[in-house]
């Protein structure tokens, strides 16, 4: 089984910072995530979520522990190779977004694919946008789109250079409910379609109930929080 | 297209928002060093192109005392034509006797000019005009226009040239070799060449200057020719003592000035990059700040921390070129507009043109201190993670010092450095400049971590202003540095250069010494000598009038080295042109003897000579040096037996050297005299004075020296006003910055106050708190500044301008607080005014 698992998490402990003002956030996380399984990650505020989310992006380094993504050992990779490999293989959404204000909607789409050095990368843009039903606001720039389309370029941004793992933090915390909805099929749509690791954190049950299994996170480390609830 | 460039390119569609003071720096400083160097360029160009015409003929052979002698001219016929012209000063006066005016006299020949066009108001021709008039009929000349303002006559009138009649004939317009000689005391005067002898003007030992121009029959005269003749010369005539020069060095002199001011200005324009690189540094830290989300999500997207540095790097140095092109646009503009004002004064001839070199040397000073202040701050790009994606992380953690961004910043300013050295005109001075802007710097580096370690070690105060004030100071992100560097800086140029110009206005305005003489009296002759004495001892009873005996020599060669091959020094001066000499029995009353003996009464047994120490040190001779000196033809040799000081600065006569008497002995010469009045005289008693001696002794040229002060004054008035045009542009820069640096340290603090507003701090605790923390700021940059501007100006002032440096404590003083006054309150009123505004409409419009 963990031979097999997209995401490997070893008993990983971090702390921030030092001495008297330490927070430890992870203690002894260990976490499998089989390809292609879509996982809700749960827990209370300050609990540790986006800092689960950050280690498995390789954005974070845990201090101790293992943490496999798609084969690579992350502990092991350098800082370039890290970038490297975040952009080839993994998709991040965020929840405010993050898009570029100076490029046009479709020059965000096409950054990871240029950065891949990916061929006809603006081809391939135009068509996640297309995916993602905004062909037609393709050259406009972000302060011209509302929220909920502004999330969806970033998903088609994070789903263009086709990663093998979609990591989303609060994905639809800024949006209203039926907003929030259309952005989280878009996920699974294509999480389905494409056979995507998905992991998605929020606060929303509705929502972590659309997953296939749901974690929670809680004094540092992980537990199934309802296996085997039915996937959507 | 890389793709570095690419995404420069869409970052950079934001505008130039955030960049125009950036973009004004580099710009200022790029155009400063372009126009000035297009300027050196040109006008060293335009001597040269105009060597010929300035000197009057591809060579020039000039005497002082003498007349070219008959093989001379023989020498100089056979090898070309020859067009003979004298110069002296002279007096002029009205008939009634009641105005006179000492004048810069020139007695031309039919050929003049060889070289160039002399031309007349009328229209008329030169020759035309001063044809030699007949025996009995008043001598024609030409005047300047200044000679008809100061006697009040009009063309067509007589007035008297020593001891003839002249008549205005005519108004010069042009006259091709002006600049051939030096300092004019007096309107330009010029005479056919024969009514010198006329007037009485060229007796024994006159301070006359004869030049024998040379051109070539059938054009200018070929450059080995040229090399042919001064050798040619050189040997047939080895003791004649004249001065050769050819037309490719027209003017040395004026060629080392424009290059010295050249040097001055370059170092104003480095000034103004230097001061323009904080403003980079500050506006390029301040748009990574504003980019960081941007920074984050490329990192996020697998962008390597290479390619986002690239990409800033691109656009720094795209703003930088726009910078750079705008001031190479205006130091291309400057060679033409200098043209329109400098026609009367230099050859502008070669102004007229675009000059790639000047302007490639800006462009890479632009770009240089562009790279060199704008790498450190970017390599903070790098500090940028990803995951300030996931939460507002605040200020930049420190980062751990990247040694390649160290290094490349080191290689950019060691490169600028080297530039800056290279390129300059003397090299010691600019590399003293390059160490004491970097002092400067680090110093100011220095003193902003001694303020936030001070802030940090004080212990928490019990006013919430101070506290506020304090942490303000030294928490993390703080404005301290940045705003430390740009006050320190703008006031330290500010302390420099009103302290240099107060010390340079203060040695204009200085009053003449109380025992300064009103009168020299020139070219007294031998016979004339008692005469002259007893009439003025008649006239000024109450004054002191003392008489000197005046020859002009040249130094030809010390120790049998001869003067050209003597090691180039500050007093080289010495040997290059022919000095006044004098010879006494006596040590003068106001010398002392600092080495070696005065010789005795009844004369040395050889030829001896007293040098001036102080100008005998810098030319590196002493006692037992053997001086070999050309007078009136002969060369003499004496050795030097003592070394004498010298008091330059009480005008009264001072020789650099001083010879025993046995040394002339025959030779024939003319007698230099002062005449001072105990206690000084009114301006009403010197011109009655001057009226009775010009009238008396036509051919004794007088000098006020008030109004020769007033004359030097002029050129250093019209100097000054140079330099403080010149010096303004780093003020410029340096406000500019402190304005850019203020207005970016406003913007980040509205957010904090409008915040702790709606928490409930009032606005008079707020604004008692930033006052407080800007005066803390402001006082202890000014006291850098003070300290080093004083350092600095007291370097130009005694170093550079050699002059006398006093520190004013109120020009300094009242400078340094009305700055930091300005700078206090600009800081707060935009901070004041958006507290007086409902915290919710600034909070939306941030
Ligand atoms: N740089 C840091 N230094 C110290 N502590 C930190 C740092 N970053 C995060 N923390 C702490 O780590 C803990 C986990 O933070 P994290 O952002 O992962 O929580 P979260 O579960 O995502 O919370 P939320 O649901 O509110 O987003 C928090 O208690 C936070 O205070
Ligand atoms: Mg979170």
């Amino acid at each position: 089984m963990a031979d097999e698992a997209m995401i490997a998490v070893r008993d990983a402990w971090l702390t921030y910072g030092r001495g008297a003002s330490a927070v430890s956030v992870l203690r002894g996380a260990s976490l499998d995530v089989p390809a292609g399984q879509s996982l809700a990650v749960t827990g209370p505020s300050g609990s540790g979520k986006s800092t689960l989310l950050m280690v498995l992006g390789g954005l974070e380094r845990p201090d101790r522990g293992a943490v496999s993504v798609a084969g690579e050992n992350l502990v092991a990779l350098s800082e370039d190779a890290l970038t490297a490999f975040r952009g080839r293989s993994m998709g991040i959404v965020f929840q405010s977004f993050h898009l570029i204000p100076t490029m046009t909607a479709l020059e965000n789409v096409a950054v990871p694919l240029e950065l891949a050095h990916a061929p006809a990368p603006r081809e391939r843009a135009l068509a996640e946008l297309a995916a993602v039903g905004l062909a037609d606001r393709a050259d406009h720039y972000p302060a011209e789109l509302s929220g909920g389309e502004q999330q969806r370029v970033a998903i088609a941004r994070a789903l263009a250079p086709r990663p093998a793992v979609l990591l989303a933090d609060e994905p639809t915390g800024n949006l209203d409910e039926a907003t929030g909805a259309e952005i989280a099929d878009l996920m699974f749509a294509s999480c389905r379609e494409r056979g995507q690791t998905l992991v998605l954190v929020t606060h929303d049950m509705a929502l972590a109930a659309q997953c296939a299994r749901i974690v929670r996170v809680s004094e540092g480390r992980i537990a199934e929080f309802a296996v085997g609830e039915a996937a959507a | 297209m890389p793709l570095a460039l690419v995404l420069a390119l869409r970052e950079m569609r934001g505008g130039l928002r955030g960049f125009y003071v950036f973009l004004a720096c580099i710009a200022l400083g790029t155009g400063t060093i372009a126009a000035v160097n297009s300027l050196a360029f040109g006008l060293t160009d335009g001597i040269r192109a105009e060597g010929q015409a300035i000197l009057g003929g591809d060579a020039a052979f000039s005497l002082i005392h003498r007349q070219a002698s008959a093989e001379e001219r023989a020498f100089l016929e056979a090898r070309g034509a020859v067009s003979t012209v004298a110069t002296l000063r002279a007096m002029a006066r009205t008939l009634d006797g009641e105005r006179q005016s000492l004048v810069e006299l020139k007695g031309i020949d039919g050929a003049y000019p060889l070289y160039g066009a002399a031309s007349l108001r009328s229209g008329e021709a030169l020759q035309a005009v001063l044809a030699p008039a007949p025996e009995g009929e008043p001598v024609p000349a030409v005047v300047e226009p200044s000679f008809l303002e100061t006697t009040g006559l009009a063309v067509g009138d007589d007035f008297a040239l020593g001891r003839v009649e002249a008549r205005v004939a005519g108004v010069i317009a042009r006259e091709p070799d002006r600049l051939s000689g030096g300092i004019a005391f007096g309107p330009r005067v010029m005479v056919p060449i024969g009514a010198l002898e006329r007037a009485g003007l060229v007796g024994v030992g006159s301070l006359v200057r004869w030049r024998y121009r040379l051109a070539g029959r059938d054009g200018p005269l070929p450059d080995d020719a040229l090399k042919a003749l001064v050798r040619e010369a050189g040997e047939a005539f080895p003791s004649a003592g004249w001065r050769i020069e050819t037309r490719t060095e027209a003017a040395p002199g004026l060629e080392r000035s424009i290059d010295r001011f050249a040097q001055f200005l370059t170092l104003v324009g480095l000034t103004s990059l230097a001061v323009g690189g904080v403003g980079v540094a500050n506006a390029v830290r301040a748009y990574l700040a504003r980019k960081r989300q941007t920074i984050a999500t490329l990192r996020a997207l697998g962008a390597p921390g290479r390619l986002v540095f690239a990409t800033y790097f691109v656009q720094i140095v795209l703003l930088a070129a726009i910078g750079i092109a705008v001031g190479l646009v205006l130091g291309a503009l400057a060679p033409p507009l200098a043209a329109a004002f400098l026609a009367d004064l230099l050859p502008v001839s070669g102004l007229m043109r675009v000059f790639p070199g000047a302007l490639a040397l800006a462009a890479l000073y632009g770009l240089l201190t562009a790279v060199a202040f704008a790498i450190w701050p970017l390599a903070s790009a790098y500090a940028v993670r990803p995951s300030a994606l996931f939460r507002d992380e605040g200020p930049a953690p420190k980062s751990p010092i990247r040694w390649r961004f160290v290094a490349a910043t080191g290689g950019a300013i060691a490169l600028l450095a080297a530039l800056a050295v290279a390129a300059a005109y003397d090299r010691w001075l600019a590399a003293i400049y390059v160490g004491a802007a970097a002092a400067v710097f680090l110093t100011l580096r220095v003193v902003a971590l001694l303020i936030v370690a001070g802030a940090r070690a004080l212990p928490r105060s019990g006013s919430t202003v101070v506290r506020l004030a304090i942490a303000n100071i030294h928490r993390r992100g703080a404005l301290t540095p940045t705003v430390t560097l740009s006050l320190g800086l703008s006031l330290t140029l500010l302390v420099t250069l009103s302290l240099v110009d107060g010390n340079l206005r203060r040695t204009l305005l200085s009053r003449l010494p109380a025992e300064a003489p009103s009168f020299f009296f020139l070219d007294i002759q031998d016979s004339e000598r008692d005469a002259f004495a007893a009439a003025l001892t008649a006239l000024a009873p109450t004054a002191e009038l003392r008489t000197q005996p005046m020859l002009r020599g040249r130094i030809v060669a010390i120790n049998g080295t001869r003067s050209e091959d003597w090691p180039d020094t500050e007093a080289s001066w010495v040997l290059r042109g022919d000095r006044g000499i004098t010879y006494d029995q006596a040590l003068p009353a106001n010398s002392e003897v600092v080495t070696g003996a005065w010789w005795p009464p009844e004369g040395p047994a050889g030829n001896e000579l007293s040098f001036a120490s102080d100008l005998a040190g810098e030319l590196g001779v002493g006692v037992g040096d053997v001086v070999r000196i050309n007078v009136l033809g002969r060369e003499v040799e004496a050795t030097i037996s003592n070394l004498r000081t010298v008091e330059w600065e009480t005008l009264s006569i001072n020789f650099v050297m001083i010879f025993s008497p046995n040394v002339f002995a025959g030779a024939p010469h003319a007698h230099l005299a002062t005449l001072t009045f105990p206690g000084g005289a009114g301006e009403e008693q010197e011109l009655a004075l001057l009226r009775e001696v010009s009238a008396e002794f036509p051919t004794v040229t007088a000098i006020r020296v008030k109004e020769a002060l007033e004359t030097v004054n002029g050129v250093v008035q019209d100097l000054v006003t140079a330099i403080r045009a010149a010096a303004a542009l780093t003020l410029i820069a340096s406000v500019l910055v402190l304005a850019g640096t203020l207005a970016a340290s406003h913007r980040a603090r509205i957010y904090d106050a409008v915040i702790l507003k709606t928490l409930g701090a009032r606005r008079r605790t707020l604004i008692g708190a930033y006052t407080l923390e800007y005066l803390i700021l402001g006082g202890t940059a000014a006291l850098f500044g003070v300290g080093a501007g004083v350092v600095a100006a007291r370097f130009i002032a005694v170093e550079l301008m050699e002059l006398e440096f006093v520190f004013l404590p109120l020009a300094a003083l009242s400078a340094v607080a009305l700055a930091v006054a300005i700078a206090v309150a600009l800081g707060l009123v935009g901070t004041w005014r958006a507290l007086g505004e409902q915290p919710a409409r600034v909070l939306r419009n941030l």
